[in-house]
């Protein structure tokens, strides 16, 4: 048997487990499908998640939470061997804290260690910036899995603790820690998917925007329940956990689409794709509508999500103490701004890689995708629809793993109903239609585009010269240039990145520089050294038996 | 008291009645406007009609599609038309209680503007070529304090409303003891900012503008024509129209009727006709007395607004304290 002496291995399913299980169905499910069933790794990396969703006991959950770290190391190892050491080192630390925090008593202790521990394995700011490096490293499969799935692991174990095994012990500022590393997740996240060129990368910048909000939900929900208000508990966990589910459906789906255009054009940097619906119809469809998943609009998937959660933000600057409630209108604003930069993200998406001109001839000859990824991508298509269209139905379901959370939480209906509006849409468009077709004048004549007046491209160009169309980095530039370069500095650093981990890289050199220092000490240093030390051991010796 | 049947009837007709009159008069406000700011500036101007006589001109032309654009080049414009159509429809005109008033949430709004902006500007991304582009690139600039902004002022309205639909504010504001409140002014003040950013008008972009470079609403727009065109512009005036209702359903809910009270209804819709009248020509006035600036002070211009906002929900916060 094992496990620890005399206790050995459980699993144990409850509502949560079951939940995060299903979040972690489909995608594991579409990444077989586009083709990752035959790797070794990437099976030991799922049966890893698994063990950690449905394990029963501290010791099952930090076997089956390190067999996912070790395999999703190795599986970007295979990908990329530069973000690798990152990763593990990064995998390490969240391993240093979470295995003290599981077996120590409920306190705040283990509630930071859990957030410290966890908040690494799941890209929550500060401790963010291994993941835009680690997650587009592996093939496109298992990127998905570790965007949509190993991320929402991370999320299960805070859930699990911050809320059912350390409940006992709960303090409101548990909640408000959490607020505060997702509203700095959701800024950073947003502005960096904002502005990175490569497809995987700003699609895992995105991610850590996500994980913002769930956080954020989360915190709110925590911080409530703390100071017994159950309704706004409720709120917050609804909207956490929605964004959990709409968010490992779109997202897996855009990480396979990447890895389709990867396999079409031979790069994912936006600056040499575009065009791309032309030759890929009805792999920029996919990818359309994982986009507006990730630009929450009305009747996507995010929607609903977004909307819960500024409603909690909103109840949440409602009552309470003036500075909280300053707070959390800074914190409306900070996610208005996350919300308009994660459409321009979409946009910027779509529109520069999909629409447009080719940019490069591999990009103009880019075939659609292979039949495998397309349907694994249709298959997350498809459970999108209902979360997008009956969010009420979703939400109905959560209500089980909302009561194991906050016993006491007092559940509202939800006011954003997307039916009627499409409803009302398809009234409005079937009205204009009708006119269009009764009196317009039907039909379409294709020609040069106008384009202000310029000339045609001479005939050598047959997509017009490409120097005369925005890049990915032209669009993002109006951006870059009024926020990115106040928020991240010049050069778009992360500020995790020069805050945190530059000095950290530092004290390595120096202590490793030291050490190489000690370790080349010639014998007379060794001896002088040691000499020394014991003139001045029993100087000591000496001065303590005087005094 | 009514009994059921007869005023959901009632609400249904107040419904239909609002979408025909918004869906009518949105060309007719754009006339004004341009009139107006005409005449402010001594000349004569075009006709009241002119936008009427512009759509039916794009009704009857062909359509014609740019051969660098992909499939969706048609689809953008309808989407555009779509989201705000909808929002239209939710807002109130010139009475409360319609039957779109519960899904008149004001994020839901928020998120129908988000469609149009996005689906402007992948229109705008559409062709490749440097106008479109680059005018996305600002659209997306801008909207980003234009969104933080309006979810700042609304925390305002729902503190003091306690309701977050647009209806449910615009009732609470017409019935309750709000007063005049200095969180109110600097809430107008961040909410008319927002409006004339996202209805394109001066100081952040130019409506009668000519040259493609300093466009920004225009500019995405510029390879369309036709049909598609005629659903581009005249979303630009129903997006007019609507930020009129919002700003005066908030600001200036006197005089509303109610849906399921028909006696109330002459008298709203002539103060619905006025109040348009007025704030039409207040923009108008507003336009020829300021210059438009240049991209990068539009952050600043919308910063400020977003400040606003936050001031506005500060001031309610310490009102609050000190009166309990």
């Amino acid at each position: 048997m094992v496990g620890l002496p005399g206790q050995g291995m459980h699993v144990r399913l409850d509502a949560l487990s079951l939940l995060f299980l299903c979040i972690l169905g489909p995608q594991v499910l579409a990444s077989a499908v586009a083709g990752m069933r035959g790797s070794v790794t990437f099976w030991v990396f799922v049966l890893g998640m698994v063990l950690a969703l449905a394990a029963g006991d501290a010791f099952t959950l930090i076997f089956g939470f390190e067999l996912m770290s070790a395999a999703s190391w190795l599986l970007v190892l295979q990908g990329d061997q530069k973000p690798a050491a990152f990763y593990i080192t990064i995998a390490v630390f969240s391993a240093v804290c979470l295995i003290p925090a599981v077996f120590l008593p409920a306190g705040s202790v283990a509630f930071v260690l859990i957030v410290l521990g966890t908040g690494a394995k799941a890209g929550l700011a500060p401790l963010h910036s291994w993941l835009p490096k680690a997650h587009p490293a592996p093939p496109a499969g298992v990127s998905a899995v570790m965007s949509g799935g190993m991320v929402k692991v991370a999320l299960y174990v805070l859930i699990r603790y911050a809320f059912m095994v350390l409940a006992p012990a709960a303090q409101p500022w548990w909640g408000v820690v959490l607020i505060v590393a997702g509203i700095a997740s959701v800024v950073i996240g947003a502005l960096r998917a904002m502005l990175e060129v490569e497809m995987k990368t700003m699609l895992a910048c995105s991610t850590v925007e996500h994980v913002g909000l769930i956080a954020v939900g989360l915190g709110i929900a925590l911080r409530a329940k703390a100071m017994g208000d159950p309704a706004l508990a409720a709120l917050g966990l609804q909207a956490a956990l929605l964004c959990a589910v709409a968010h490992a459906l779109f997202k897996p789906l855009l990480f396979l689409g990447a890895g389709e255009v990867k396999h079409a054009v031979g790069t994912t940097s936006l600056n040499w794709l575009g065009g791309l619906m032309r030759g890929q119809p009805r792999l920029g469809g996919l990818m359309l509508l994982g986009a507006a998943g990730m630009a929450a609009l009305p009747l996507g998937p995010g929607f609903a999500p977004e909307f819960l959660l500024l409603h909690a933000v909103i109840g949440a600057a409602a009552t309470g103490g003036i500075l909280a409630r300053i707070g959390f209108t800074a914190a409306l604003a900070a996610l208005g701004l996350g919300a308009a930069l994660a459409l321009g993200a979409a946009v910027r998406l779509i529109g520069i890689g999909f629409l447009g001109r080719p940019r490069s001839l591999h990009a103009a000859a880019a075939e659609d995708g292979r039949r495998g990824p397309l349907i694994g991508m249709a298959l997350l298509a498809g459970l999108m629809l209902p979360v997008a269209l009956l969010p009420s139905l979703v939400l109905a379901a959560l209500v089980p793993v909302v009561r194991l959370l906050a016993p006491q939480a007092q559940l509202q209906a939800l006011a954003y109903a997307p039916l009627p509006l499409v409803l009302l849409a398809f009234i409005i468009a079937a009205a204009a239609g009708f006119v269009l077709q009764r009196w317009g004048v039907r039909g379409t004549r294709e020609v040069a585009a106008w384009n202000g007046g310029f000339g045609r491209a001479p005939a050598w160009l047959p997509f017009g010269d490409p120097a005369t169309q925005p890049s990915a980095t032209g669009f993002a530039e109006p951006v870059a240039r009024a926020i990115a370069r106040g928020v991240l500095g010049r050069d778009a650093t992360d500020p995790a990145e020069l805050y945190l981990m530059d000095p950290l890289r530092l004290l390595h050199l120096r202590g490793v520089r030291v050490a190489e220092r000690i370790r080349r000490a010639t014998i007379r240093e060794r001896l002088a050294f040691v000499f020394a030390a014991l003139v001045l051991f029993l100087l000591a010796l000496g001065l303590a038996e005087g005094g | 008291m009514l009994n059921f049947p007869l005023v959901f009837v009632l609400r249904l007709v107040a419904t239909l009645l609002h979408a025909a009159l918004v869906f009518a008069v949105a060309p007719l406000l754009l006339g004004v406007v341009t009139k107006c700011r005409a005449w402010a500036l001594g000349r004569r101007g075009p006709p009241f009609l002119q936008p009427y006589h512009h759509l039916y001109k794009c009704l009857r032309k062909s359509a014609l599609v740019p051969e660098t654009a992909t499939e969706l080049f048609a689809v953008w414009p309808v989407a555009v038309f779509l989201a705000t159509g909808v929002a239209v429809l939710l807002v109130p005109g010139f009475c409360t209680g319609l039957l779109t008033a519960p899904l008149s949430d004001f994020i839901t709004l928020i998120g129908l503007f988000a469609i149009a902006r996005a689906a402007a500007m992948l229109g705008g991304l559409e062709t490749g070529f440097g106008f479109g582009g680059a005018a996305a690139g600002r659209e997306a600039l801008f909207s980003v304090f234009a969104e933080a902004a309006l979810l700042v002022v609304l925390l305002g309205f729902v503190l003091l409303a306690h309701s977050a639909t647009v209806d449910g504010i615009s009732v609470a504001f017409a019935t309750g003891h709000i007063g005049i409140s200095v969180s109110l002014g600097f809430a107008l003040a961040a909410l008319l900012a927002v409006a004339l950013t996202e209805t394109g008008r001066i100081p952040t972009d130019n409506p009668a503008g000519h040259l493609e470079l300093a466009m920004v609403h225009e500019a995405m727009m510029l390879e369309y024509s036709g049909r598609f065109l005629l659903l581009l512009d005249y979303a630009a005036m129903l997006r007019l129209l609507l930020w009129m209702d919002l700003t005066g359903t908030i600001f200036l809910p006197f005089g509303m009727a109610r849906a399921d009270d028909i006696l109330s209804w002459p008298g709203g819709l002539l103060l619905w006709v006025v109040k348009l009248g007025a704030m039409a020509a207040v923009l108008a006035l507003f336009e020829v007395s300021t210059a438009k600036m240049r991209v990068f002070r539009v952050p600043e211009f919308l910063g400020a607004a977003m400040l606003l906002g936050i001031l506005a929900g500060v001031f309610l916060f310490v009102a609050a304290r000190i009166g309990s």
